[in-house]
């Protein structure tokens, strides 16, 4: 992804401004509750992803937050201004959205992005130069005269990213942007979604339930379930809440149920503070209040005459993360 | 409201519109074949001496016209070929209009949401008012165009093939130009007003086309008849019908920008 265009400079300001305040909102379609007191904050140059399963009302939320439709109840700030119709036109200026891959197949990639460009009111000097950047940025330029409708999902896909970021927004709201892109593609994107986030400040709203990657991008997250907010916050806070302590994996030299079973009771004996579990795996998982009571617990099996294998300190991601929710909240996890 | 986003989806919406053949096709076959086939035909056939008036059904109509409203000392072939060309094929210029704007306008917003792409739209700064304003332009121009061209076309083949009938250029008559340059456009807009107001509401083109249909048909019907009955016959008339268009014109316009619902739009279909 090469720029062909000089960046602007970023304007960094006031970090710690919300850009999204959205107080207790519910949404309800017919006899179906789709969001039921959703309440979340994103701050200016964050980047919060937010997860959950196919239905959870992810898009629902990106459409209620951007007043496309409108909350049965609770508020929405935006930019500190509370998002009602009056307001709404003015401030999707300083919005952008990708919410799907549908573009307009009669027009080019250049004539799609012209069309956005015009829309959001870039000066005519700006256009032709900004368009080109992005085409460049998203690998279509090859094909910028080409209809849409010639284009794969992938590209389709790219394009629909390039319109949403082409007016440089402050608040950017992605839906699955990842989705359909080759491998490159999408490290590609990802690291231009980092750049647009450190450098230029931009706030993204990610929705995914596409978690390889994710934490690298975003540092916090919201997991929708049910139409519910079940969790939310940095995601190293959520995991030690969920998973406090040191945690490590223990695999005896033997297998046999019982020995594993009489190692499980002596540490339980031996180390106070310490909860130990057997995994279907037959290893042992150990929940240690940190991690110098490591030393201590495996010097204790080794002076027992216990054959120890390995010890692996086991590490909790976004993923486990997301399972563990989705399970606890009874969805099938995507 | 912001113009240039008006104009923006309104031009977004012609190129597709032009690059739509399959609506393209009819949309220029059939005012061909209204204004310049069926025309040429019945004048050249009607200019005959030998063929009867009563052969094209014209004759009772030609009775019925308002005494003097027909040059003095016309041969009786004359006499049909100006009637037909004056005042029988008028109301065809109104209904090519609506022709053209019902093919486009009945799809303007259903067919987004058909396509999926109304919901990026709808993301945009662009305000409601503006994106109806826009999906009536859209519609409104090509309907107008094409009208003009097939008025172009019409006089071209009065001038060639009526005009050397009756003996000299008696076409396009004052009345036409009012009829052409006002009473078309603004009845072109209420029409596609209302149109893009069913296209709106609808789930599928097919739905918002058959809808459209019965909004229209009973409003152009109503214009055709008063437009060869009364129109026609006084610019005064012209001109005052045109006047309280503009007023209909727009309360429609603000009345259809009333009713529109974003949420309605995006959550009905999808």
């Amino acid at each position: 992804m090469t720029s062909t265009v000089p960046p602007v400079t970023p304007v960094i300001e006031n970090t710690h401004e919300l850009v999204i305040s959205a107080t207790d909102l519910s949404k309800r379609f017919g006899n179906y509750q789709a969001i039921s007191h959703v309440s979340m904050q994103v701050r200016r140059g964050q980047a919060f992803g937010l997860l959950g399963p196919n239905g959870a009302g992810k898009t629902t939320t990106v459409r209620l937050l951007n007043h496309v439709i409108s909350p049965d109840n609770g508020e929405v700030l935006l930019f500190g201004e509370k998002m009602t119709a009056h307001r709404a036109d003015r401030l999707r200026t300083r919005i952008g959205v990708q919410t799907d891959t549908n573009v307009y197949e009669n027009l080019t990639a250049r004539e799609n992005l012209m069309f956005w460009a015009r829309l959001y009111g870039l000066a005519p000097r700006q256009r032709k130069a900004r368009v080109d950047e992005v085409l460049d940025m998203m690998g279509l330029a090859h094909r910028a005269r080409a209809q849409a409708g010639s284009f794969s999902k992938g590209m389709r896909q790219k394009l629909a990213v390039g319109r949403a970021i082409l007016h440089r927004p402050e608040l950017l709201f992605l839906d699955e942007p990842t989705t359909g892109l080759d491998p490159q593609a999408s490290a590609e994107l990802i690291s231009h979604l980092e750049d647009m986030v450190h450098s230029f400040n931009t706030t993204l709203v990610m929705c995914t339930h596409q978690l390889a990657g994710l934490a690298d991008l975003c540092k916090d997250v919201g997991f929708l379930v049910g139409g519910r907010m079940e969790a939310s916050g940095p995601v190293e806070q959520l995991v030690a809440e969920r998973w406090p302590g040191h945690h490590v994996r223990i695999s005896l030299g033997a297998e046999s149920d019982e020995l594993i079973a009489r190692a499980r009771t002596h540490i339980q004996n031996e180390s106070a503070g310490i909860s130990c579990e057997i995994n279907a795996d037959r290893t042992l998982h150990l929940e240690l209040p940190d991690e110098s009571f490591t030393e201590g617990v495996i010097a204790s099996l080794v002076a027992a005459q216990f054959p120890i294998r390995s010890v692996v300190p086991v590490t909790y991601s976004i993923k486990d993360l997301y399972f563990d929710i989705a399970s606890t909240t009874g969805e099938v996890a995507a | 409201m912001n113009i240039q986003r008006v104009l923006t989806v309104a031009h977004k919406d012609l190129i597709e519109v032009v690059r739509n053949k399959q609506a393209m096709f009819p949309m220029l076959v059939i005012p061909l074949g209204l204004a310049v086939m069926i025309p040429f035909g019945i004048i050249v056939m009607g200019s005959d001496p030998t063929m009867p008036t009563s052969a094209f059904g014209l004759s009772s109509l030609i009775d019925q016209l308002p005494k003097g409203i027909l040059p003095p000392d016309l041969s009786e072939s004359q006499k049909m070929v100006y009637a037909f060309t004056v005042y029988f094929m008028a109301p065809v210029f109104l209904l090519i209009p609506s022709m053209s704007a019902t093919v486009i306008g009945s799809s303007s917003f259903v067919g987004e949401k058909e396509r999926r792409t109304i919901e990026g739209l709808l993301y945009t700064p662009v305000t409601d008012r503006e994106l109806v304003l826009a999906k009536i332009i859209a519609s409104l121009v090509p309907a107008i165009v094409i009208t003009w061209g097939s008025f172009g076309a019409y006089v071209f083949i009065v001038d060639t093939f009526a005009s050397p009938v009756i003996g000299e250029r008696y076409f396009p008559t004052a009345n036409w130009y009012a009829l052409m340059f006002l009473v078309v456009p603004l009845l072109a807009f209420l029409t596609v007003a209302l149109i893009v107001a069913v296209s709106g509401r609808a789930t599928s083109s097919q739905g918002a086309q058959g809808v459209s249909f019965l909004v229209v048909m009973p409003m152009i019907l109503l214009t055709m008849g008063q437009t060869t009955g009364i129109m026609l016959f006084s610019t005064t008339v012209a001109l005052v019908f045109a006047a309280v268009l503009v007023v209909v014109d727009v309360v429609v316009l603000y009345a259809v920008a009333g009713v529109f619902h974003r949420e309605r739009l995006l959550t009905k279909l999808l």
